[in-house]
Order: C-alpha cells, then sequence, then structure tokens
C-alpha cells in the first residue's frame, strides 16, 4: 500500500517536472488565460460553485497541457548506418563530420512546436504499461531545453542522430540503431507515458538505405540517394492552384461552387431569422390575445357583479365604484401598446405664459 | 593653407554626396506620375467628396510612397527592412489590419434592417457574383488562379477584404489591387446609377416597400452569434473578417459593453484606415505600380463592379416573379447588394427618389447592403479555402 502510494507521488512529481521544464510559449499563454478565467470567476461565482469551477478548469487545463503540440510530432524518415556500407561516407552527417544513423522528426501541424523535454528511445520495454515513468525515462534519450533548434516551425522537421553520445550536443541520442535487427524507435511526450508515435523498422532493410513516411502514411525503404534529412519526403506536392488551373481553365467550377456556398450561408441566416422573426411574432400576438381575454374576462365579472347588484341591491355603490376602477385599471394598463394615436396633451393657457408678465414695467412718472 | 584647402575639397565632395541623396537626382518620370496621381485622389477626396477618409490618406500615402530616393540602406522605404513604413505595413502584408477594420465596420453596422426582412440577405449573395464573374474573365485573360482570385475579389465592392484575400493569394499585386478597389468604391456613385436605370422599368422604380417590422433586442443580440456560427462553420477559411465583424456587432448589440464598441467603431477603426490607406498607398511605388497587370486590375475591377451590380438589380427581378402583389422589393435596392456601406444604399435612395420623390429606400436598401459585407467576407473565406 505504502509503495503505491510512493509510486504514484514519484510518477506524478516527474510528470509534473517534465512538463514544466517543456512548458512553451503557447502553454504559458494557455496558463495565462486560465489565470485570467479563474481570477473573473472569482468576481462572479458563488463561494461554493467556485471551488467545483476551479477544481474543474484546473483539471481541464492540466488534460489540454497534456495533450497540446507535442502530438503533432511524427517520426518521418529513418536511416540505419550500417559499418560494412561503403557509401556512408556520402551520407547526412553531424556537426563533427561523422556519419551515423539519423531519426527525423516532422511537425506536422501549421504551427511552431518546441520538441525539447520529449523523448527518444529504441527500447521496446517501455511499451510496458505497467513500468513507473522514472523508469521509462532511464531508458529514453531526452532532448534537451536551451536549444533554439527545438522550436520546430510549421510543417518543419528536425533531424536526430542516433549515435549515442549525447555529449555531442541536442540532435544527439543517447542510443544507437543497430542494424541487422528489427529497430524499435519511439517518440514520448515530456511525461515519458504518452506515446507520440512509434515505428519499427525490419531487420531485411537493405544496407545503405532508409525508412521514409509517405504521403498516406504507409512507409517504404528508400536508396540513401532518395533520403531527404531534414526536407520534405520524396512525393507529389500538392498544388491546389496548378490542380484548379488544368481542371477548371475557364472558372465555372470555381462560380458555380463558391455561389453555391454564399448562397448557402446566407440562406441559412435567412431561413434561421424567418423563422425566429415569425415565432416571435406569434409569442407577440399570443400575449396580445391574452391581455384582450384578460379584459374580456374582467369585463364579464363586472357586468355579472353589475347585474348582481341591481337585481338584490345588496351592494353598496363604493363595491361597484371598486370594482369598475379595478376593471378600468386593468384594461387601461394592458392595453398600453396599443396607442390611440390621438395626442393628448392639450395646452391650456397659464399665468406663465402670460405675455403681460414678459413684459417690463414702465416706470410711472409722478409730478 | 593647405589643411585649408583639404576641408574644401571635403565639404564639395560631401556636398556632390548630398546631392545624390536628393530626391532631384533619383527622380524617375514614373515617379512624377504616380506624385501626379495621389495629388489627383487627395483632390477627389477634398473637392468631389469622393470617401475622403480613404482617398485622402491613400493620396498621401501614393505620394509619400514615389518620393524617389538613393538605395543607400537607410532603412526608410515600405519595402526596406526595418523602416518604420514597413513595420507599418506589416498590418497589410500579414493581414492583419483587414480584420480591425471589421471588427469596427461590425461595431457600428446595425443589422435591424436584414433582421426585419431576412430575404434581403438573398441580394447580398447574389451580388457576389461580380467576384465570379470578374474570376472567369480574369482567367481569360491570362492570369493564374491564385491572381484571378485576388483581383476578382474587387467585386465585393470591399477595401479590407480584397486586401486581406490578396495578400494571401496574390501579394505582389495586392497594392495596385488594393488602391483600384478602394477607387471604385469611391466611384460606385459614377459606376453604379445608369446600370441600375437600364435594367429596370419605370413601373419597377416606382415599387413602395412596405415599412419594415419592429426588430427586438433578443433578435439584435442572437444576429452576430448565429451569423458567426452559420457562416464559420461552412466558411471557416473566411473566420479573421467574419469572427471579428459579428464581434464587433455584439460588442454593440450586447448593451453592456458600449465602451468597446464605441472605441472599436471610433477611435480604433480610424487609427486602423489611416495606417492601412496610407501603407497602401505607400505601396504603389512607380516601380511596382505603373504595370500592364495594373491597368488589367483596374479594367478587371471595373467589370467586377458592374457585374455585381446587375446581378444585384437582376436577383431582385427574379425574386418579384415569385413575390406576391404587395410584397414586392423595387429592384434599385438591388445595387446595394456590394458591400460598400453605406454608399450603395445611398445610390438606391437617390435613384429611388429620382424615380418617385416619395419613395425613400435607404432603410430598405440597407439590408442588402450589410449582407454584402458578410457575402463578400464569406466568399473571400471560399476563395481563400479552395486556393491558398
Amino acid at each position: 500500500m505504502y509503495f503505491t502510494f510512493f509510486e504514484f507521488f514519484r510518477n506524478l512529481f516527474f510528470r509534473i517536472n517534465n512538463q514544466i521544464s517543456r512548458m512553451d510559449e503557447m502553454k504559458m499563454k494557455q496558463l495565462a488565460f486560465a489565470a485570467i478565467v479563474l481570477h473573473s470567476s472569482f468576481f462572479i461565482l458563488h463561494q461554493k460553485m467556485k471551488k467545483v469551477l476551479l477544481f474543474a478548469f484546473a483539471l481541464l487545463s492540466g488534460i489540454s497541457m497534456m495533450a497540446q503540440g507535442a502530438h503533432d510530432f511524427k517520426i518521418n524518415e529513418v536511416y540505419v548506418l550500417n559499418p560494412a556500407d561503403s557509401s556512408a561516407s556520402a551520407q547526412y552527417r553531424d556537426e563533427f563530420g561523422e556519419a551515423s544513423s539519423w531519426i527525423e522528426i516532422q511537425n506536422m501541424s501549421y504551427s511552431t512546436h518546441d520538441i525539447r523535454g520529449c523523448f527518444l528511445t529504441s527500447d521496446r520495454s517501455v511499451l510496458d504499461k505497467n513500468m513507473s515513468a522514472p523508469d521509462r525515462i532511464a531508458k529514453m534519450s531526452l532532448v534537451p531545453a536551451g536549444d533554439a533548434r527545438t522550436s520546430v516551425t510549421a510543417k518543419q522537421r528536425i533531424t536526430f542522430f542516433a549515435d549515442g553520445n549525447v555529449n555531442r550536443g541536442t540532435l544527439h541520442t543517447n542510443f544507437k540503431l543497430v542494424p541487422g535487427e528489427d529497430i524499435f524507435i519511439a517518440l514520448y511526450d515530456g511525461n515519458g507515458v504518452d506515446l507520440l508515435d512509434s515505428i519499427t523498422i525490419p531487420a531485411s532493410l537493405p544496407a545503405g538505405n532508409g525508412y521514409a513516411r509517405n504521403e498516406d502514411g504507409s512507409w517504404s525503404v528508400e536508396t540513401a540517394e532518395a533520403l531527404t534529412p531534414n526536407a520534405p519526403n520524396k512525393q507529389v506536392e500538392h498544388n491546389k492552384i496548378a490542380e484548379w488551373k488544368s481542371k477548371d481553365p475557364h472558372g465555372i467550377a470555381m462560380a458555380i461552387l463558391s455561389m453555391g456556398i454564399v448562397f448557402s450561408c446566407l440562406i441559412l441566416l435567412f431561413v434561421f431569422f424567418y423563422i425566429f422573426g415569425w415565432v416571435l411574432n406569434r409569442i407577440a400576438k399570443l400575449n396580445r390575445v391574452k391581455a384582450i381575454r384578460k379584459i374580456h374576462e374582467s369585463a364579464q365579472k363586472v357586468v355579472v357583479m353589475a347585474k348582481e347588484g341591481t337585481e338584490t341591491r345588496g351592494i353598496e355603490m363604493d363595491n361597484y365604484v371598486a370594482a369598475i376602477t379595478l376593471a378600468l385599471h386593468e384594461y387601461m394598463g394592458n392595453m398600453h401598446d396599443v396607442e390611440s394615436g390621438v395626442l393628448t396633451i392639450q395646452h391650456h393657457q397659464t399665468e406663465w405664459e402670460s405675455k403681460e408678465h414678459t413684459l417690463r414695467h414702465v416706470p410711472e412718472i409722478h409730478h | 593653407m593647405l589643411l585649408e584647402s583639404s576641408i574644401w575639397s571635403f565639404i564639395g565632395e560631401k556636398f556632390a554626396d548630398f546631392l545624390t541623396y536628393t530626391g532631384f537626382a533619383n527622380v524617375a518620370w514614373a515617379n512624377v506620375i504616380m506624385i501626379l496621381v495621389g495629388a489627383f485622389f487627395i483632390w477627389l477626396a477634398i473637392k468631389k467628396d469622393f470617401e475622403p477618409l480613404l482617398l485622402i490618406p491613400i493620396g498621401l500615402g501614393i505620394i509619400l510612397g514615389n518620393i524617389p530616393f538613393k538605395a543607400a540602406g537607410l532603412e526608410i522605404g515600405l519595402y526596406e527592412d526595418n523602416a518604420v513604413l514597413n513595420i507599418f505595413y506589416q498590418g497589410v502584408k500579414q493581414g492583419w489590419y483587414p480584420p480591425l477594420v471589421f471588427l469596427g465596420i461590425g461595431a457600428m453596422t446595425d443589422f435591424s434592417a436584414l433582421i426585419a426582412n431576412p430575404k434581403l440577405m438573398l441580394i447580398g449573395a447574389a451580388a457576389q457574383f461580380g467576384i465570379f464573374g470578374a474570376y472567369i474573365i480574369a482567367l481569360a485573360m491570362g492570369f493564374e488562379p491564385n491572381q484571378a482570385a485576388g483581383i476578382a475579389i474587387i467585386g465585393g465592392a470591399d477595401g479590407p477584404t480584397a486586401i486581406f484575400l490578396s495578400s494571401k493569394l496574390a501579394p505582389n499585386l495586392m497594392g495596385a489591387i488594393a488602391v483600384c478597389a478602394y477607387s471604385y468604391m469611391a466611384l460606385v456613385p459614377v459606376i453604379q446609377p445608369f446600370i441600375m436605370r437600364a435594367l429596370t422599368t419605370k413601373k419597377e422604380k416606382q415599387i413602395k416597400m412596405a415599412t419594415s417590422r419592429e426588430v427586438s433586442q433578443t433578435e439584435k443580440i442572437l444576429f452576430p452569434i448565429v451569423g458567426l456560427l452559420i457562416t464559420t462553420f461552412i466558411v471557416p477559411s473566411g473566420l479573421p473578417l467574419l469572427g471579428m465583424l459579428f464581434f464587433g456587432n455584439l460588442l454593440k448589440e450586447s448593451t453592456k459593453t458600449t465602451r468597446l464598441a464605441k472605441t472599436a467603431g471610433s477611435a480604433l477603426n480610424d487609427i486602423v484606415v489611416m495606417l492601412l490607406g496610407l501603407t497602401v498607398g505607400c505601396s504603389t511605388q512607380a516601380s511596382e505600380f505603373l504595370t500592364l497587370d495594373t491597368i488589367l486590375i483596374f479594367v478587371l475591377g471595373a467589370c467586377a463592379f458592374m457585374i455585381a451590380t446587375a446581378s444585384g438589380v437582376l436577383f431582385v427581378k427574379f425574386m418579384n416573379i415569385f413575390l406576391p402583389e404587395g410584397k414586392k422589393i423595387n429592384p434599385l435596392i438591388g445595387n446595394a447588394g456590394v458591400s460598400a456601406v453605406p454608399m450603395a444604399a445611398r445610390i438606391s435612395n437617390q435613384e429611388g427618389l429620382r424615380a418617385n420623390p416619395h419613395n425613400f429606400l435607404l432603410l430598405h436598401a440597407m439590408g442588402p447592403n450589410v449582407a454584402g459585407v458578410i457575402g463578400s467576407a464569406v466568399a473571400a473565406g471560399v476563395l481563400l479555402g479552395f486556393l491558398s
């Protein structure tokens, strides 16, 4: 029991520590946003509700923090150096001019993400779900912070040298890729638990060849000449403009499609506000009918009371007056929106307007 | 003595060097022509009252952008890195001025006329055919699809939308497209009336439209929210423009953010319009602007405006076939389907009064006019989605 708790908190600590260490600008913004919303909620919510929302929001922001950015990184191309490969001298080389195996990772999104804090590994044992985070991390190669090259812009790539020599810099891993056997390569998120991408390169890969991701997500063997470290894999570039030019040279398809879309948008708006306006109109009419009915009922009550009064002569005049006044009050109140169209402000001559008062009195001359 | 002579020769040398930096030493005929064009724009704005808020900054911008100077890395020209004008120009180049202008438009626009009579929205959609008609013509003239789209958007009669789309699809033509869009917007009173008169009969011009119903505050608040959801779910690529337009309108209609709406519609909008107009004007440096493409863009822009006006008017006539007597729409408000707000609506009113001095069409024309703003932003989003 004690061990389980200990393991849990140790894992949690590692996760938090790693998340904070690889927090990029976007996440900082996300946290700032969370802080603003939470701050606003202090003013809005009741004390108890506030606590619930605070907890829920913290949980939600934590979840989204785990998912953001890193999931856009995919292993894109791999080259496994064969020591017996005579063409090794022609391969992509590191900062020290040495050829080694390499792993290219691509940012598949249209925004910049930082790969620092993520882990690369070739150890298949990390797939064991029962393994603790610290144990996993011990079997992985960390992409360190503090190097601007780890920030990968939209659709761009970063290439790591799998030479087992991390002392050579940020772009070097602590493991080597061994040819002649199945090679497992995995990319893990900063917590060491979330698998971002993995690939197994078959042992049958010919010496001096590489393994590259195709446009449709499948993988294929490529010759050394066809490998493209830090550049797009050889594939047909999808060019929208060329496609429109070749398939719609006169612009008719574009005109029909686009006009259709513009009309659809505005027709939907038209339908919504037509129906909404109609519903509001109906509600207003129903309210008017209700008001008239109420007046009618009140009037009938007054008639009945008056009739009873004249028949029995048992009701005092004050009651008649009160009933009629009440009915009139209701009538006037409910009919407020129905204007008679007659101006009721009538001009009355008052002393204030008297021209005589505006004139200066001429002093009388006494002789 | 020797020292003195060397000083004088040094002064003479530096003065001669200074002269090489002056505008007089670097002037070309093209610069002079563009300066005259700028002066003409200012004259139009001040003397003829043609969209002075736009034409004065653009006109002065044209003059500013065509002051000749020696290319010696002084970081003063619009196209030179780190120049102040270049920094201002980033708002145009990166496309963040147009959404800010849309924020202001949203904060100033009253959509009541449209909500009261929602079928007027369809006129705003029909007038967008000006864009796609011009697209077809531009392709026939040999422009690439992305350039054709950038030019055709002039038909939407919406300067910020034209700048937004052309900065994404055809950045090299953006200066000419922007100047063309704003020029034709200013020339709406010249271009539209004769098309409207030609396409309508005397009887149609006399049509009196029923007074619009009152619009509740709930409807006014719902409009930007529903509008945003519908349009951006269908065309997410129009998000920057439509999002800001409806955001501005919600600020206005919520009645709780009057201060923000006021700022967005006045101070902020004025600042952005000033910088936008000035830098767009500056971008018309003679070397970039005085080309055959510019002439073709102006021709295409005129075609786009005329097609848009005609399609709006003709669509109203088409609608009238199905509408019962008493609910028919005056085709003179069809021209307002282009989004030159409120100029196009004013032209409708003016033409209506010309046919019948008691027929005021301004309020009715505001419906298709604001629908045109939405329509052109949607059309820009569609083109961006297809071609970027």
